[in-house]
């Protein structure tokens, strides 16, 4: 099954992370998320995803925009 | 009042007022920390003494204005059972200021006040050419501007790349605030500028395969800031420290280095335009035993 897609390059921190949490807690563990994501939300996206237990499992790029592929690890921070 | 006798009341923190006969009087404050008793008992002075105020000064210091002349040795021996000095003034060791450090602050690489604790009771209110102030941030954010000091530290994370997971992925070098992170030639390896890094670690936070890590989480010396008149912004000197006493070790050897070459009122950033930041960095290297 594909994973869904959130795209939040409209959104700006912290709604970035708010939505990228809400999308993973919709995912049954380990399922996988993606996110399309702006440059400037990576870092706070990254390591909010990894203080909260989540793996980023691929990442690609198209210019500016990332898409992060996200594993909802079965241990993560509810 | 003389001006020889003023000038041995300011070195001891007693400042002329613009109204004759008063004074305000600054205390000795490290990084902006006081204990509630001391709060309470600089209130009570400032009540008795004073007309009711304190002000906070720019650099984290205390003082109680419109203190009579004739009450500076009552206000200095009320103030000090509490534990509270007077402060310093002209060509002298100035109030060491620092932010709250890792031990408070999310962001805190390393422990401002300890540091700033160490670098006072070792070099406070000690005699240089000129007025020299030290400042304490405990990382890159810089709250506590550590260049506008004649030595400022910060807090500093060096990254190092490490081959075997790594993707490419780009997001280090993207989330890189300065681009300090490049491919290299042969598209195999990722090269760290240490020129261009800030030490922010934000490389680090952000690597999704754990590829970028810490090398020194450690302190980052800067040397010659100062505001007032003319500003000019302090720059950083030798590499990043690892530990607390190193750092103190430097610190000192760049006090040092201001004693031998600086002249009388000259700000030590005016003293580095004159020798050059390669003699400073070599004398502090060789009071380390790095050269």
């Amino acid at each position: 099954m594909t994973a869904p897609l959130l795209d939040i390059t409209g959104d700006v921190c912290p709604m970035t992370f708010v939505k990228v949490k809400m999308g993973l807690q919709r995912i049954v563990p380990p399922g996988k998320l993606n996110v399309r994501l702006k440059e400037e939300a990576l870092k706070n996206v990254i390591s909010s995803l990894k203080t909260e237990g989540h793996r980023v499992t691929n990442v690609s790029r198209e210019g500016t925009i990332f898409l992060l592929e996200v594993e909802n690890s079965p241990g993560a921070i509810k | 009042m003389s001006e020889a006798d003023y000038k041995e009341l300011k070195k001891g923190g007693m400042m002329r007022q613009a109204e004759a006969g008063h004074f305000s009087v600054r205390l000795h404050v490290v990084g902006g920390r006081l204990a509630t008793p001391q709060l309470r008992s600089i209130q009570e002075a400032a009540d008795r003494f004073g007309r009711g105020e304190i002000h906070l000064t720019a650099r984290q210091g205390v003082e109680i204005p419109h203190v009579p002349q004739d009450a500076l040795a009552a206000v200095k021996a009320f103030l000090a059972p509490s534990g509270v000095g007077v402060g310093v003034a002209g060509p002298t060791v100035r109030t060491v200021t620092a932010c709250q450090g890792c031990r408070v602050c999310p962001s805190g690489v390393i422990d401002s006040p300890a540091l700033a604790e160490a670098v006072d009771k070792e070099l406070y209110g000690k005699p240089v050419p000129h007025k020299f102030k030290i400042g304490v941030s405990g990382c890159v954010n810089n709250c506590m501007k550590a260049e506008e000091n004649d030595a400022g530290i910060k807090g500093w994370i060096e990254p190092r790349w490490e081959a075997p997971a790594c993707t490419f992925c780009g997001v280090c070098q993207a989330v890189c605030p300065t681009k300090a992170i490049s491919t290299s030639e042969d598209g195999v390896a990722l090269i760290v500028d240490p020129t261009l890094c800030i030490g922010c670690g934000d490389c680090i936070t952000s690597c999704p395969s754990g590829n970028m890590r810490e090398k020194i989480r450690g302190y980052r010396v800067f040397a010659g800031g100062k505001f007032g008149r003319k500003p000019s912004l302090g720059r950083r000197i030798l590499g990043v420290l690892r530990t607390k006493e190193e750092t103190m070790t430097a610190i000192v050897a760049v006090l040092g280095f201001f004693r031998e070459h600086g002249n009388p009122r000259e700000r030590f950033g005016d003293t580095l335009q004159r020798t050059g930041f390669p003699a400073l960095e070599t004398f502090v290297n060789e009071r380390m035993g790095l050269s």
